[in-house]
């Protein structure tokens, strides 16, 4: 509970641990898609009265699905509070799953599914991208799961899900905004007090093997300009590298004045947008680049330009000024999450999702403090070996052909 | 309160305990100063009242190349010299364009407050525009828009804003055309700045945990002696109905899957007394997610995953659109769906129950649109840049609550496409030419003629 009385609003997050990493083939996708029938009606309130209600008295609600978590929450009038805490432990005790919602979100996920991955290059990439770095975690298929398995996905599939991990021991509260503390414990102890605990969450098995060699592929699509996403495999978030290699994604692409902007987009022109993406996961990462190039532009030279620059940081390093950048904006960025009511909730959930507890989250800055030059070349050299490399390549093709 | 320069300092309490601080820099630069909250980080934001409906014919958008290459080269220091004093310390710069408008937005943390002024009244003073600097953001440019084609979403933006607003300043992206944008060279970005920046036109906003006596002597150094400009942004005529009402524009993307669709009509212009009656239309129509659109559209059918309405209110004009997408096959039904909605709408207006569902949705959600200290800049820009009144966030929640039905009725009687609306699709033409022709006469165009 983090209280706020500057303006009289709150914001309601709920975590639960659980996302496509929980997933078994067949079955990919069940976590967005389930996402979707939390709204779809429980004891209380019945389909779609979820919104109906939360809009009524001046509220809004959202979710998101990731590999590791669903999350979802509520922004609202503070006099909403005792609603949104009743409509939300409503769906945790008793959501109701009904095949007629299931057809219906069902077209509606295919439909998003057509929007974010079939029609969108990027969407494709990346999917593509995860099924090369992957060969048996299930990071390797998209969150929004394979299109058959969204049509297979049945009504029992839910209900199965729903008991194994939307349970209260498998998830976490967290409120921001104008309430008082004492107040609010006890009415989240009358609301969610008598759910019952669930079964243990069955535990992921990483049944990774190793990476043996550069993996490569194409992808043919009527575009105008081709595009290159290339991805190291990186360490699960508890690993000592993960801060430094927030530093290093920060040395390497964030901002006009990082490295990657300047020699690829200003200097060699290659490039129109340059990305690096680098999230934490529970489980081992992907440490990846998106080259969004110029429709002339030479793949293979812009992909060599990028090697260039990764192999300048891992042979001579990086400069003291360069890491005091990162950390700077680092610190600056995580005071920024912090702005706004939804903002302090959603990061303080992700603490605790990512680093085990949320207070952790609050030493980062002084954590980021700690990394020096030689850190950041010690895991460049580590991480961003050529062996531990894969590449998608998006290749233009006349729509006519 | 008087400020420790010269300037004076003049507060002004505009309600829900937020004091604005208002002086002028000798030159004459007006600055607005919010103190609030705890936070160190400052939002800084300088507004100009001209945009890209300033553009001139053949050059469209360079209202938007000009803000972009301000970073690019002051008098006093070269690009990365910029990026360097800006990124460095931790702050972030955003340059802006849009139809009635320019703006650069700063936020940093507070103790670089007095430095970032001085950087942000460089670029506004002194950009020199190099020719080299000119032509890798040409090239740049036009390299998004080759990436732009995979992007049906945003192509059926593009041609609904060229379409509905064709023969208007309003009528093209605010990011130009592939053949306006290959015609910049240094002399174009250069005119428009030349033209079109001075503080007479301009209003600088400081949002933050700051002393507003201390920002006013920080402003005075950075910004004192920058002197002129135009009185006022460029004029921009009424907008008179829309060209071509009752079309259907395709524009053909043969390999999609699915089509995004677009429905606009006239409407009115930014700060309109008829505005909350409006919002009270849109909420109810298609605002959230519990709108009568979702309704229909997503919920009944599974026909999309999203459908939304919108009123978009510029100072010359507005549009009133809706917009969704969905798999190729049930194009023709999404639209009659939509068609249908909005048809009922404007014959018989929201419901009373309807009514009070939406003045609480909004006035619930109100302060959310001033929660950061970069979203009450933003608001505070435009309240002075369409003269809202300072009296804007104060009697929000009043007007919101004061919207009768019988108001909501007689607004959504009038925007609720009374004329047939245009309709933009974009996706496979061919495909889609016989669910689309129903509804009006179908022009094809490929994404070269909207890019």
């Amino acid at each position: 509970m983090v209280p706020d009385h500057d303006a009289p609003v709150v914001s309601l997050y709920t975590f639960f641990q659980v996302g496509s990493r929980n997933e078994r083939p067949g079955i990919t996708g069940i976590s967005h898609l389930f996402e979707h029938m939390m709204f779809n009606g429980a004891a209380k309130y019945g389909p779609k009265e979820f919104d109906e209600v939360l809009e009524s008295n001046g509220g809004r609600s959202n979710a998101y699905t990731t590999q590791d978590a669903t999350v979802y929450y509520e922004d609202f009038a503070a006099e909403a509070l005792d609603t949104v805490l009743d409509l939300e432990s409503d769906r945790m005790r008793s959501l109701t799953i009904d095949d007629r919602s299931l057809r219906s979100e069902r077209e509606v996920v295919k439909e998003e599914r057509r929007l974010r991955v079939d029609n969108e290059p990027a969407g494709l990439m990346d999917e593509a991208l995860h099924a090369l770095v992957y060969e048996a975690h299930p990071y390797r298929w998209p969150v929004i799961g394979w299109m058959g398995d969204i049509e297979a996905i049945r009504r029992e599939d839910c209900e199965a899900y729903f008991r194994t991990f939307y349970a209260p021991n498998n998830a976490t509260l967290w409120v921001a905004g104008d309430f008082e503390p004492d107040a609010l414990l006890k009415r989240i102890r009358k609301a969610y007090g008598n759910i019952p605990q669930g079964p243990p969450v069955p535990a992921v098995i990483n049944s990774e093997p190793p990476q043996r060699g550069e993996r490569r592929a194409q992808l043919h699509h009527p575009s105008r300009a081709p595009s290159l996403l290339v991805a190291y495999r990186g360490p699960p978030v508890a690993h000592p590298d993960t801060l430094t290699l927030d530093v290093l994604q920060f040395i390497l692409g964030v901002g006009e004045g990082s490295r990657l902007q300047r020699a690829l987009v200003y200097g060699k022109r290659l490039a129109v947008n340059v990305g690096v993406d680098w999230s934490w996961r529970r489980d081992p990462g992907v440490f990846a680049f998106h080259l969004e190039l110029q429709p002339d532009a030479d793949v293979q030279g812009a992909e060599t330009a990028l090697y260039a620059e990764l192999t300048r940081i891992a042979e001579q390093g990086v400069e003291p000024r360069e890491v005091e950048k990162a950390r700077n904006n680092l610190r600056a960025h995580l005071i920024r999450e912090l702005t706004s009511n939804s903002g302090r909730a959603h990061a303080l959930g992700t603490y605790e999702l990512f680093l085990g507890r949320w207070e952790e989250g609050l030493s980062l800055a002084e954590a980021y403090g700690r990394i020096d030059a030689a850190k950041v070349q010690a895991a460049a050299r580590r991480w961003l070996d050529p062996t531990q490399r894969s590449v998608v390549t998006l290749v233009p093709e006349d729509a006519q052909t | 309160m008087t400020a420790a320069k010269q300037h004076t300092v003049r507060a002004v309490a505009v309600g829900r305990g937020l004091r604005l601080h208002r002086f002028q820099t000798p030159g004459g630069l007006p600055v607005t100063v919010a103190r609030r909250g705890r936070i160190p980080l400052v939002a800084v934001r300088l507004v100009l009242a001209s945009g890209s409906a300033g553009d001139p014919g053949a050059k469209e958008g360079l209202a938007d190349f000009t803000m972009r290459l301000l970073r690019r080269g002051t008098a006093q220091r070269d690009a990365h010299s910029i990026d360097e004093a800006i990124e460095f310390v931790g702050a972030s710069l955003g340059l802006f364009a849009g139809e009635d408008q320019v703006a650069v937005a700063l936020t940093t943390p507070a103790e670089h407050l007095p430095a970032m002024l001085g950087v942000l009244s460089e670029l506004s003073r002194s950009p020199v525009f190099p020719e080299e600097e000119v032509s890798t953001e040409r090239e740049r440019t036009l390299g998004q828009f080759a990436n732009d084609v995979d992007d049906p979403s945003l192509l059926a933006d593009r041609a609904l804003l060229r379409t509905a607003w064709a023969g208007h300043p309003y009528g093209h992206d605010v990011s130009g055309t592939r053949a306006s944008v290959a015609s910049f060279t240094r002399q174009d970005p250069a005119g428009f700045h030349a033209a079109y920046f001075g503080p007479r036109p301009a209003h600088l906003f400081v949002v933050g945990a700051v002393d507003p006596d201390a920002v006013a002597t920080q402003v005075e150094e950075a910004f004192g002696p920058w002197a002129g400009g135009p009185e006022r942004g460029v004029e921009i005529s009424p907008a008179k109905g829309m060209a071509r009402a009752g079309t259907v524009v395709v524009v053909d993307r043969p390999e999609q899957t699915q089509s995004q669709v677009r429905l606009a009509g006239p409407a009115y212009r930014r700060g309109a007394p008829v505005q909350f009656a409006a919002q009270i239309v849109n909420v109810t129509l298609g605002g959230g997610f519990t709108s009568r659109l979702v309704r229909e559209v997503r919920v009944k059918r599974g026909l999309s995953y999203g459908v939304g309405s919108s009123f978009d209110a510029l100072r010359a004009g507005g549009l009133f659109s809706v917009s969704s997408f969905t798999k190729v096959e049930t194009t023709g039904q999404l639209l009659s769906v939509m068609r249908q909605e909005v048809d009922r709408m404007r014959e018989r207006g929201p419901t009373q129950a309807e009514v009070e569902k939406a003045q609480r949705y909004l006035a619930g959600l109100f302060p959310l649109r001033t929660e950061t200290n970069e979203s009450l800049a933003a608001v505070l820009a435009d309240m002075a840049l369409y003269g809202l009144g300072d009296d804007w966030l104060d009697r929000y929640r009043d007007r919101v609550y004061a919207v009768t039905r019988a108001e909501a009725r007689e607004v959504a009687g009038r925007y609720c496409f009374p004329e047939a609306p245009l309709t933009v699709v974009v996706g496979p033409a061919e495909r889609l030419r016989p669910q689309l022709e129903r509804f009006g006469p179908v022009e094809v165009l490929s994404a070269d003629d909207v890019l």
